[in-house]
């Protein structure tokens, strides 16, 4: 009975977690906007706008809902969930800190922990799309319509060079397990796969921008061209899950950049932290990349879409079909 | 015709990535900058007798009756026609105030050409500024609404006698 | 619980495949088609081989499908009786058609697998070769399997190249008749595309 015990208190604790830090996301956003606009951000709702969130939310559940007239009702429903859902999935094999004890189990701080952690993250990640497009094409509209297509061109471009740049880090450590590729970058700094696949991890960075719709790549929203893209026609709680879903998925994907290039929450030079030190480890380490995310949509104008596939094929895919290439020759031979 | 000519990139340039770190740091700086924001209701834009805000009526030194005499001239000077004035007779000696003052706050576009026109110094573009309310019938004003103290608007007042000394000296050199 | 789970799934992927050929619209087809990914996916892992389970998500329904949503949305297809104008058999002859070919393909598939069952049964193999350890999945794919495999891909790019050509051609033509018929509407046309 206990092992479930753990396991319901772990999925509680972690989701909630990556849900809480999704709604201070949203905080984060409008704050550091202000920031480097010379504005200051919300700070009218609880002490620095920290209750903004919550605010938020009541909001959005207050709002009216609207249902376009010629949209498909059912697709039109589901697609929110099918945006926010494969983001969630995704959550539950990334390995927030090592060993713990709860309700006296020793356990690891991950929901999941699996030899294909790793692709599945890649392979649950990529689901999201889904939402996004049916979102696009249910909706009657065309610029909802344009963004679902552009979403659906954008997501298949740069899945290739995700999963490249994750291959060559997995080459290295030899497992597509995230512990052991998080245990293979124990010790100093400069175990880190940052240090030793330098390539990879940019073009994950950049993958990854593009995965999460996020800018310069934001294409599925657009909003000069496209008003809001695919979720235009959304409003009140289905918009909002739109958010969450875009939210997690960030989170997931910074997560992720962090355990694969940064050693996770593997602690430098002190390898047997307890498990609060490798948490907060952890977080440090993803909210840097989180806060990369909101520092580099504040800093950079959108690019364009032609551009956007001209990176994605012509540059990003060689590159790391190249790194792949150069990893595995230089691990075979040494 | 114009022929815009491309700026031939450098090689770190057509890279992005310099220029991307480049364009992050100049963001980063900005963060820690000093705010521009005013935090509004605590704290008010400084105006100065230049602003030009909304109209009021002036109150003569009893504070009781206005200096206006109803002749109508801002009534016909208003573009927004937002102003409504019905006269009566009274014992007073300027022998005319009006009953019914009202300048319709929704129509009124802040020109001054009202101040303008008013041969007997009777209203000014004051320095309040805000207008909120929950229905259009309370926006428009009423003498009440509108007089105030000399006092309230003397900056003005100086500012306007200020300007108009220095156009009436001109012309009349010329 | 894992043999009910089995059949759940297995009812749930013929529903699925069903619904790929009954449904109206195209767009509703491909999403039947990945659900029915997705039950092959489950079924895949309780067979014990979360490797292919994950590829699969990956691969197809990652990948493929949206590329073919892709597809769909940009040619904005209607219903049946939309495209039914466009094509060359009747719709009933179509699906004849389909279900001819998918039976040969199941056919041929199933020999392949009863071919190969020997090989990649899971349960003949020594604990550390298993399926799940990707050294020795990788081993065997460049060895072994090398040929099938190249063939395979061979196959998958003559498609490609085949597509295009097809859909050149078509093209190219629709562009003459129009051109002959039409000179000013054809040169809109073009510009069009081209734009």
């Amino acid at each position: 009975m206990t092992p479930v015990l753990v396991m319901l208190l772990k999925t509680l604790l972690i989701f909630g977690g990556v849900i809480t830090l999704a709604a201070g996301m949203t905080l984060a956003e409008r704050k550091v906007s202000a920031w480097i606009q010379w504005r200051i951000g919300p700070n009218r709702v609880g002490p620095w706008g920290t209750l903004q969130p919550l605010a938020d939310g009541v909001k959005f559940v207050f709002k009216e809902e609207l249902i376009p007239d010629g949209a498909n009702p059912l697709l039109f429903r589901l697609a929110p969930m099918l945006a926010a859902g494969p983001a969630m999935m995704a959550i539950a094999v990334i390995p927030f800190a090592g060993e713990i004890t709860l309700l006296g189990q020793p356990t690891t701080l991950s929901i999941a922990d699996f030899p294909l952690s790793a692709l599945y993250v890649v392979a649950v990640s990529g689901l999201g799309v889904y939402g996004v497009i049916l979102g696009g094409w249910s909706s009657n509209s065309k610029y909802s319509l344009l963004g679902g297509l552009r979403a659906s061109a954008q997501m298949v471009s740069y899945e290739l060079a995700l999963i490249l740049a994750l291959l060559s880090v997995v080459v290295m450590s030899g497992s597509l397990d995230l512990r052991k590729i998080v245990e293979a970058q124990a010790g100093g700094l400069l175990q880190w796969n940052l240090w030793r696949q330098p390539l990879a991890f940019l073009l994950f960075l950049l993958a990854t921008f593009a995965e999460t719709n996020r800018h310069p790549f934001d294409f599925a929203e657009c909003e000069p061209e496209l008003v809001g893209g695919f979720h235009t026609e959304y409003s009140s709680m289905k918009f909002a899950l739109f958010f969450i879903g875009e939210y997690v998925a960030m989170i997931v994907m910074a997560s992720m950049t962090a355990t694969l290039f940064l050693g996770g929450p593997e602690v430098p030079y002190w390898p047997a932290a307890p498990w609060f030190v490798q948490l907060a480890t952890f977080l440090l380490k993803t909210g840097f990349f989180l806060f990369l995310f909101l520092w580099v949509r504040w800093t950079l104008p959108r690019f364009r879409f032609d551009q956007l596939m001209g990176l994605g094929w012509k540059v990003m895919l060689p590159l790391a079909l190249l790194n792949v290439f150069v990893t595995g020759l230089v691990i075979s031979l040494f | 015709m114009v022929i815009v000519k491309r700026k031939q990139l450098s090689l770190a340039e057509r890279l992005y990535l310099p220029e991307v770190v480049r364009a992050l740091s100049i963001t980063l700086r900005v963060i820690f900058k000093k705010k521009v924001t005013r935090q509004y209701p605590e704290e008010r834009m400084v105006t100065t007798a230049v602003t030009r805000g909304q109209p009021r009526l002036v109150l003569l030194d009893d504070n009781k009756s206005l200096a206006c005499v109803s002749c109508g001239l801002c009534e016909a000077a208003c573009p927004a026609y937002a102003i409504t004035i019905d006269g009566e007779e009274t014992e007073r000696f300027i022998e005319r105030e009006p009953k019914r003052f009202e300048i319709d706050m929704l129509r009124c576009i802040l020109c001054g050409f009202c101040e303008e026109a008013c041969p007997k110094d009777a209203i000014f573009m004051s320095d309040e500024l805000e207008l909120a309310d929950f229905s259009r019938q309370a926006l428009i004003y009423d003498i009440d609404k509108l007089k105030r103290p000399r006092a309230a608007l003397q900056k003005r007042i100086d500012y306007f006698y200020g300007i108009n000394d220095r156009w009436r000296k001109r012309s009349s050199t010329s | 619980m894992a043999e009910t789970l089995f059949y759940v799934l297995g009812a749930l992927c013929v529903v699925f495949a069903i619904g790929v050929v009954r449904a109206r619209m195209p767009l509703f087809s491909v999403l039947n088609l990945l659900g029915t990914f997705f039950c092959l996916a489950g079924i895949y892992l309780l067979a014990g081989f979360p490797f292919l389970a994950a590829t699969q998500l990956l691969v197809y329904a990652g990948a493929i499908m949206v590329l073919f949503l892709f597809v769909i949305m940009l040619l904005n297809l209607g219903d049946a009786a939309e495209l039914e104008k466009h094509a060359g058999l009747s719709l009933s002859g179509r699906r004849l058609f389909v279900a001819c070919s998918s039976a040969a393909l199941l056919g041929l598939v199933g020999l392949g697998a009863a071919e190969m069952s020997t090989a990649f049964d899971a349960r003949t193999l020594p604990a550390e070769h298993a399926l799940d350890d990707l050294e020795h999945l990788a081993a065997l794919l460049f060895s072994r399997y090398m040929l099938p495999f190249e063939a395979a891909s061979l196959l998958l790019l003559a498609t490609m190249v085949a597509v295009i050509v097809l859909a050149k051609r078509q093209r190219e033509q629709a562009r003459d008749t129009s051109a002959a018929s039409a000179p000013a509407e054809s040169q809109r046309k073009e510009n069009g595309v081209l734009r």
